[in-house]
């Protein structure tokens, strides 16, 4: 992890603890954007570029956008306060969960690119995929082999749930038509 | 078709020259960049998932710039179902076809084995990222924003006299 990454994980803490306690719901919102956009940069310093591309698509683009639209479909209560009252032993509970968590669990975890660490070093699993992919399928991007070779039928099911949600909102809404 | 199509919601829309010039030059880059991204996902990061949300943002964003009621005008509710539905019969119709040519349910290398496609089972995946996750993603992500613009109406009981319903107290979005 280099000073960059650090900056980033900082940042991202920063943006979650804002977005919370923001009370105006449009500086939540933009807040919001900021914290996926920040993930979106942390996946790409490990070496997730795959991830990196959907966080930033989804969850700082399209997620931003409905929202937004939403505020503006509904109403936008006005308040002078800036940030919202905290409630005190709930902020405690919290912080101490992450705390126990942190001390718990990060001195467990492998360095980035630790060539020891389990997921990589793992001849059944990892590197049998990276080995087979090309000449099991002919495509070079390893993701997309799994996504839609090996696990199609999953896939498959993943793009009905997306489906779904396209009529579900027309349930909702009680509408016909996408309009 | 139903006559009632226009929902008759005030369209909070207001001209920028600045979201619009901005939106005009970044929109051909952004289109193309997503629909590099779904054709070549297979060889490099990215793939139809990103890419066909990002194709569906470049409509939000044109959305936004020239008003929600012209873009919806322009993209039919047929076509956003066909996007929609065409993507999902693709996905199902690329597993039924293995499965009729004797293997299971999205085995591409059937293409290569029996109708002698070079490379079949590429060819397979690209027919379902392409043609299927693509188009079901970039038509929900632009589906959802129509649906969500459009709004509710609540459906009132017949009984009852038709009342106005513009007199709602909004805080103005404008600032």
């Amino acid at each position: 992890m280099s000073a960059v990454a650090y900056t980033l994980a900082i940042f991202i803490l920063l943006a979650a603890v804002a977005t919370a306690l923001f009370r105006d719901v449009l500086s939540a919102i933009v807040v919001f954007g900021a914290y996926s956009l920040g993930m979106a940069i942390l996946y790409t310093f490990l070496l997730a570029p795959d991830v990196a591309m959907t966080e930033a698509a989804i969850g700082a683009g399209v997620t931003t956008i409905l929202l937004l639209l939403t505020i503006a479909r509904t109403t936008r209560p006005s308040t002078d306060k800036l940030f919202e009252s905290v409630n005190v032993p709930a902020v405690v509970v919290c912080g101490a969960f992450v705390l126990v968590l942190t001390i718990q669990l990060l001195p467990e975890m492998y360095a980035v690119g630790d060539p020891d660490a389990p997921v990589w070093s793992n001849p059944e699993v990892t590197q049998a995929y990276l080995e087979q992919t090309y000449d099991d399928t002919g495509v070079q991007n390893a993701v997309t082999a799994v996504l839609a070779a090996y696990r199609g039928f999953d896939t498959f099911g993943e793009a009905v749930v997306v489906f779904a949600a396209g009529i579900a909102t027309l349930l909702v809404l009680k509408r016909e038509v996408f309009a | 078709m139903a006559d009632r199509n226009t929902t008759g919601y005030e369209d909070t829309y207001t001209e920028s020259q600045v979201i619009l010039t901005a939106v005009k030059i970044i929109a051909p880059f952004t289109l193309t960049y997503g629909m590099f991204m779904t054709l070549h996902g297979a060889d490099t990061p990215g793939g139809s998932f990103q890419g066909g949300a990002i194709i569906g943002v470049t409509v939000l964003m044109l959305a936004f710039a020239f008003g929600i009621e012209p873009t919806r005008q322009w993209l039919k509710n047929s076509v956003l179902v066909g996007l929609v539905a065409g993507g999902v019969a693709i996905f199902v119709g690329v597993g039924l076809a293995t499965i009729a040519l004797g293997g299971a349910f999205l085995e591409y290398r059937l293409f290569d084995t029996v109708l002698g496609i070079p490379d079949g089972t590429k060819w397979g995946m690209e027919a379902i990222e392409v043609g299927g996750i693509a188009l079901i993603v970039a038509g929900v992500v632009i589906t959802l924003f129509f649906a969500t613009a459009a709004g509710f109406t609540p459906q009132r009981r017949r009984s009852r006299p038709e009342r106005e319903t513009n007199d709602r107290t909004e805080v103005s979005d404008d600032d």
